[in-house]
Order: C-alpha cells, then sequence, then structure tokens
C-alpha cells in the first residue's frame, strides 16, 4: 500500500531513527530547559506525525475516519489543561502537589531532586503551610 | 396443459430474515472492521491522554521533581525505542507483501515484527527488575507512580498486541491471507502502529523531559 501511495516506507522508517537519535543527544544538549524540552516536544510531534500519516495511512485516508478522530483533538485539551486550575495551578491547596505522607514518620515530606527525602536521613517537614 | 401451484412451505418460502433487504450497502463508505479500528483507537488515544495529562498536571505542579535521565536507563530505553520503530516498520512491510501477493513475503515480515515486539516487552520486564530490586517500587513516590503507571499500560498493550500479531502469524502461515483478504492484517497493523505512537511520546515525556 505505501509504494501505491507514493512514498517510500524505507524512508519514514530510517527518517524516524534519524529523529529519534538527534532526540536523545538534544536532550543532552546544555541549553535553558523550555529549548530542551520545547525541541524534544517537536522531535516527538514529527515522529507522531511520520508514524501517524504514513505508517497508519491517515494521510490517505477519507474524510469518515479523519471525522472519527476529530472529537477527539478538544477532549484531549480538556483532560490536560482543564484540570491544571484545580490541581497544579491552585494556591489553596494544603500541600504542594507532589508533598506525600511518608508510611516510615507520618510526615509529609516533598520529592528531592535526585532522591526521595528519607534515603538521605533528611526529611524536609513540608506541613506547615 | 395444467400448472399446478405448489403449496406454500415456511421451510423453502419464508424469508430467513425479517431484516429488509436493500438493493444497496447502508453502511459507511469505509471497511466496518478499519471503521471499528479506528473509532477504538480514538478511545485509546483519550485513555493515553489520560495518563499522560495527569502526569504532565502532576509534573507542572510539583516544585521539585527527580531528573529522568539520573534514575533511569535511557540508553537501554532509546536502544527498545529503535527496536519499536523498526517492528513497526516491518509491519509495514508485511502489509505491503501481502497486498502484492507474496504471501511468503507476509510471514517473514510478521514474524520478525513479533519478534521485535516480544522483545520490547522483555527488555522492559529487565528494566522493572532491576528498578524493584533497587527499590523503586511505584508506591514510592509521585515520580514512579506515574511512571509505572504509564510504561505499564503501554506494556500491556504492547503485549496485546504480540498475542494478535502471533495469531495473525499462525494464520498467515497456513496461507489464510492473500491479495484480496487481508484486512484482518491491515487492523492488527493499525493497533501496532498506534502502539508504537503512543511510545514515541512516552520515550519523550518520561525518559527524556
Amino acid at each position: 500500500m505505501s509504494e501505491s501511495h507514493g512514498f517510500n516506507t524505507n524512508r519514514v522508517f530510517l527518517l524516524l531513527l534519524g529523529l529519534t537519535l538527534a532526540e536523545v543527544l538534544w536532550s543532552f544538549a546544555p541549553f535553558p530547559r523550555w529549548a530542551v524540552w520545547g525541541g524534544l516536544l517537536c522531535f516527538a510531534y514529527a515522529k507522531g506525525y511520520f508514524i501517524f500519516n504514513f505508517f497508519m495511512h491517515m494521510k490517505f485516508e477519507g474524510w469518515i475516519v479523519k471525522g472519527l478522530l476529530v472529537p477527539t483533538l478538544p477532549l484531549m485539551c480538556i483532560v490536560v489543561f482543564a484540570n491544571m486550575p484545580d490541581t497544579s495551578r491552585n494556591a489553596l491547596l494544603v500541600h504542594e502537589l507532589t508533598q506525600q505522607m511518608d508510611p516510615e514518620h507520618g510526615k509529609i515530606v516533598e520529592l528531592d531532586q535526585t532522591q526521595r527525602a528519607i534515603d538521605s536521613h533528611d526529611i524536609k517537614e513540608a506541613g506547615g503551610h | 396443459m395444467t400448472s399446478t401451484i405448489p403449496a406454500y412451505d415456511p421451510a423453502v418460502d419464508a424469508p430467513a430474515h425479517h431484516h429488509p433487504i436493500y438493493d444497496y450497502d447502508s453502511g459507511p463508505p469505509v471497511d466496518r472492521g478499519k471503521f471499528a479500528i479506528w473509532l477504538f483507537l480514538a478511545t485509546e488515544v483519550m485513555f493515553f491522554t489520560g495518563l499522560i495529562g495527569a502526569y504532565l498536571v502532576i509534573r507542572m505542579g510539583a516544585p521539585s521533581w527527580p531528573d529522568p535521565g539520573k534514575l533511569l536507563a535511557v540508553d537501554i530505553t532509546a536502544a527498545n525505542t529503535f527496536l519499536l520503530i523498526a517492528s513497526s516498520w516491518m509491519m509495514v512491510r508485511a502489509l505491503d507483501a501481502i497486498q502484492k501477493g507474496d504471501k511468503g513475503g507476509l510471514t517473514r515480515w510478521l514474524g520478525f515484527t513479533v519478534i521485535g515486539g516480544a522483545v520490547f516487552v522483555g527488555v522492559q520486564a529487565y528494566e522493572y527488575t532491576i528498578l524493584l530490586q533497587e527499590g523503586y517500587l511505584p508506591n514510592r513516590d509521585l515520580f514512579w507512580s506515574t511512571f509505572y503507571a504509564m510504561t505499564g499500560f503501554h506494556g500491556i498493550h504492547v503485549c496485546a498486541g504480540v498475542i494478535w500479531m502471533f495469531l495473525i502469524w499462525l494464520g498467515a502461515v497456513r496461507g489464510k491471507y492473500d491479495a484480496n483478504n487481508y484486512v484482518k492484517v491491515e487492523l492488527a497493523g493499525l493497533y501496532w502502529h498506534f502502539v508504537d505512537l503512543v511510545w514515541v511520546l512516552l520515550f519523550t515525556v518520561v525518559y527524556l523531559m
């Protein structure tokens, strides 16, 4: 089917491998976080575009199949963004989102940059706000 | 010359179905199987959007977050990602082969696809084993909870895909498919590419960001 649709399967495959390699290398680039993350999302979008349109043949489907997926796009945005004001962007939360009770000590601790606080025996209490 | 009208025999003369028979196809102008699989994939999109969305919401609201590159084996997983993409490409080759009537090509490429998917699951199981031995259990903290939830559900989908394609492969070995009968191969391929597509996003979001 792919050859009859006018695209070369092998080229798309090599392109996907190249994009994956470039994405991994980009993740180690010494750039600001916003630039690294933005680049990674662009790489992921490009790979998804090629898989979706060529491997899954969506580019060559009719309006019925395409129309099936159209309602999912606004729903996806709702799922991701509509929850943020109630959770991650809510200043009225009793504790920060990732703070949780440590089962061993019964105290509220938060994620450390490298390891959980309990590993370094340096529990950072954060239950006072 | 006389003609006799045969008596009405319900077993012979009664219509087999009560449904009206139209002289046109009342279904959508697309294969029903393909219509169904895309409808199913649309629900799967929402399922994984829920998981990834929850991860993003939690992470964006977190004052700090572990560096995945220091906790996860990015190099092994990158190789595993190559493997899954290659497996997806092999599936495309398998479908191409049977559309051209090449039954041997279908069996060969489909076999490679199944092996690729099985190895992917094996590597993920190995990664889980190492992480669990080091004490990184799902209930350790939110990072690990979201990690196991997303990669675990994806792994279940990969397992289902491997089993599905293995069954298709068995049919291919028996010569069940040909150039005019390959819809089941195409449907399994769509599911497999979707699994690949989800992993591309998960690898970026969970392992690299």
